[in-house]
């Protein structure tokens, strides 16, 4: 008797084929939503910016910002339901709207997290320098950057070979994380109380407020730079299917994610320009937390910040390789990419190819933009901005998009599956394009006097608005720039290989349901991986 | 079955070095051979689903390789493939239970004790919380 060449299903009790139900406990799902936005990191990068945009309404772009986060949120939510699918918007978008907007959101997404590197690198190295109070080289680019491409090539490695830290360890250091930022918050409130620190301004309601905002430029400024602190938030919402209760435990994670989030925003926010007001955020803005902590916290507890902000872009570092490579992956399985990006490692079993092509590729990108510019993590953090809006944008349209039929079925589908995500769309259209005209101009970018593309030269008023450009601001060419470049690429791909490009059109059947699988027997076939 | 033997195969040397042992073991015993291969993807990160189905399918490739291959070895041996979906000592650990397995034949470690530490070694594991008798086959060994 032989049963050779037979693989059997999976008897009951062994676990069985797709999603392990019952994996995620609550604490489990808030902890990878808020540690995948990385706050210590998000805060540490952006802080000064958001204050060089808005001054000392900083705290109410916070709560703006967060708006349109939790309006895309609800796209993410009812997309995931049909399908949770690795690549995430490249597949709804590329159900919903066909495969060549799904393959452009598939590449704003590969070249957000391709943006984002360089900052997290630079993060890192700066604040591995500070940790050791080797202040003088924390202040070298060239030594900065070395370190941040060993960190990078650490991060990278640990993907590849698939190490991770166990769900308790994850909690102690999110936890230790939150405690310090809080601590921070409350010395640095009670000692612009107490006494009088340089600069310092009493805090005041008015700084929530929205509408005290100069001009609708820096509030599109402020929210396309504000947007990055929540970007990572959304997968609170999409490891549901992973969740113990997936009817009750997602949604309650992501409203404890959103208040543990917000609220450390604002605390941190209202604190740190209450102490030194926001021109020394601004100043500082490549390590306001560095900068702020020894002043406020004294040694050594400002290493405590320090180690926040580390094991905060460690996490986030991570949150943002394995997503790219898995995008990569989603694309190359569905034809949308070259074979190789969809190879799993034979020994480690994870898309090392992937992993490692976007490793050397943010390599790359990390030293040419640290050759070239002179702010390297202000410029990619503006730039980032840009992509993150366009991709999520792309995703609200695509929700409403894709279940058109189910809109009017109740009032709370008409909220939930279309209010809400057209206007999350809506509102992210209108600051991508704002901003564009706003970094149209170098001198409103942080590099300042540095233009970028130089032959793009003109002057003109049409219908009472003024064009104007001699030379692009960098955050707009590298933002923008990406964005763009995926163009000539999706075609090139599409005159070689055009078998994706083909797919129709698909709409929901139902609200609740998965959908069919984006390409039947993808995953078959006899090239196995390996 | 009572007394089947389990095999932890993941198509390295290793492995396969312990298949043939386990190939040995189970007509000697005259028992049934069990092929697990048990992943686990991580959900940090998100966007798993493509993921999660692309090493599934990397992993019934090469249940499918071992089931063959002892096939090759005793054509009269009955052989069954599985893949679980749990990391490789639970789901060995579930196996033997499930089926009250008379023993566990694994591949010895490949990489060195400090990768071996970093990564989780799985024949150090089993040999720990295993219920049933764990035999470590060396992948030099024959």
């Amino acid at each position: 008797m032989s049963t050779g060449g037979v693989v059997a299903e999976t008897p009951g009790g062994v676990g069985s084929k797709g999603l392990k139900v019952g994996a995620l406990g609550l604490v489990s799902t808030t902890v990878i939503g808020v540690a995948s936005t990385a706050p210590g990191y998000s805060l540490a990068a952006s802080l000064g910016l958001v204050a060089a945009a808005v001054g000392l309404q900083s705290p109410s772009i916070m709560i703006v910002a967060f708006l349109p986060m939790l309006f895309i949120a609800a796209a993410y939510y009812y997309l995931n339901r049909a399908d949770p699918d690795c690549g995430t918007t490249f597949t709804w978008v590329t159900r919903a709207m066909g495969p060549t907007p799904g393959w452009l959101a598939g590449w704003g997404i590969l070249m957000t997290d391709l943006v984002v590197m360089p900052s997290l690198a630079q993060i890192a190295g700066k604040y591995t320098f500070l940790l050791f109070g080797a202040d003088g080289l924390a202040n070298s680019t060239f030594w900065v950057t070395v370190l941040g491409l060993i960190w990078l090539g650490v991060m990278v490695w640990i993907c590849v070979v698939g190490i991770e830290l166990s769900a308790r360890t994850q909690v102690v250091l999110l936890g230790t994380e939150l405690v310090t930022l809080i601590l921070f918050s409350i010395v640095a409130l009670v000692r612009v109380y107490a006494g009088n620190p340089l600069g310092a301004v009493t805090p005041s309601l008015s700084w929530l407020n929205p509408f005290n905002i100069g001009s609708s430029a820096a509030l599109a400024t402020g929210v396309l730079t504000a947007v990055f602190i929540y970007w990572g938030w959304d997968t609170a919402v999409t490891v549901n299917e992973e969740a113990k209760d997936a009817t009750r435990t997602p949604g309650v994670a992501a409203v404890l994610s959103t208040l543990i989030l917000v609220g450390i925003y604002l605390i941190v926010t209202v604190a740190a320009q209450a102490f030194h007001g926001p021109e020394f955020l601004t100043k500082h803005s490549d390590d306001v937390l560095g900068a702020l902590g020894t002043d406020v916290l004294g040694s050594p507890l400002d290493k405590l910040l320090i180690i926040a902000v580390l094991s905060s872009a460690a996490a986030s570092t991570q949150t943002t390789i394995l997503p790219a490579a898995r995008s990569a992956l989603s694309m190359a399985v569905h034809r949308a990419a070259p074979r190789k990006f969809a190879q799993i490692d034979p020994r480690y079993l994870t898309p090392a190819f992937a992993t490692i092509a976007f490793g050397v590729l943010s390599g790359v990108w990390y030293v040419g933009l640290s050759l070239i510019s002179t702010n390297v993590l202000a410029d990619s953090i503006l730039a980032l901005g840009f992509g993150i809006a366009f991709y999520y944008a792309l995703t609200g349209f695509a929700c409403v998009v894709y279940y058109r039929r189910h809109l009017f079925s109740s009032i709370r589908n008409f909220l939930l599956v279309g209010v809400a995500p057209l206007l999350g769309g809506i509102g992210l259209t209108w600051a991508f394009f704002k901003s564009v005209f706003v970094y149209s101009n170098p001198a409103n970018s942080s590099t300042g006097d540095t233009a970028w593309l130089k032959f793009i030269h003109f002057d003109f008023t049409v219908g009472g608005f003024h064009f104007h450009a001699d030379g692009l601001g960098p955050p707009l060419v590298i933002g923008v720039g990406l964005l763009l470049l995926g163009i000539p690429l999706m075609l090139l791909w599409r005159v070689g290989r055009p078998e994706f490009f083909k797919r129709p059109l698909e709409v929901a059947d139902t609200l609740d349901g998965p959908a069919p699988p984006l390409t039947p027997a993808a995953h078959g076939g006899p090239d196995h991986g390996g | 079955m009572a007394g089947d033997i389990v095999l932890g195969y993941d198509g390295s040397e290793g492995s396969h070095a312990a298949l043939r042992v386990a190939v040995t073991v189970a007509r000697a015993f005259d028992a049934d051979l069990v092929i697990a291969f048990g992943y686990e993807v991580s959900p940090v990160g998100g966007e798993t689903a493509d993921y999660r189905a692309r090493v599934e399918a990397f992993g019934n490739g090469v249940v499918a390789q071992g089931v063959a291959a002892a096939a090759e070895l005793d054509p009269d041996l009955r052989v069954e493939g599985l893949v679980v979906d749990d990391r490789p000592v639970e789901a060995l650990l579930d196996v033997v239970a499930a089926r009250d397995a008379r023993m566990i034949v694994v591949g010895g470690n490949e990489s060195g004790p400090l990768m071996g530490a970093v990564l989780g070694a799985v024949p150090h594991k089993l040999l720990h919380r295993s219920t049933v008798p764990v035999l470590v086959v060396p992948a030099s060994g024959d």
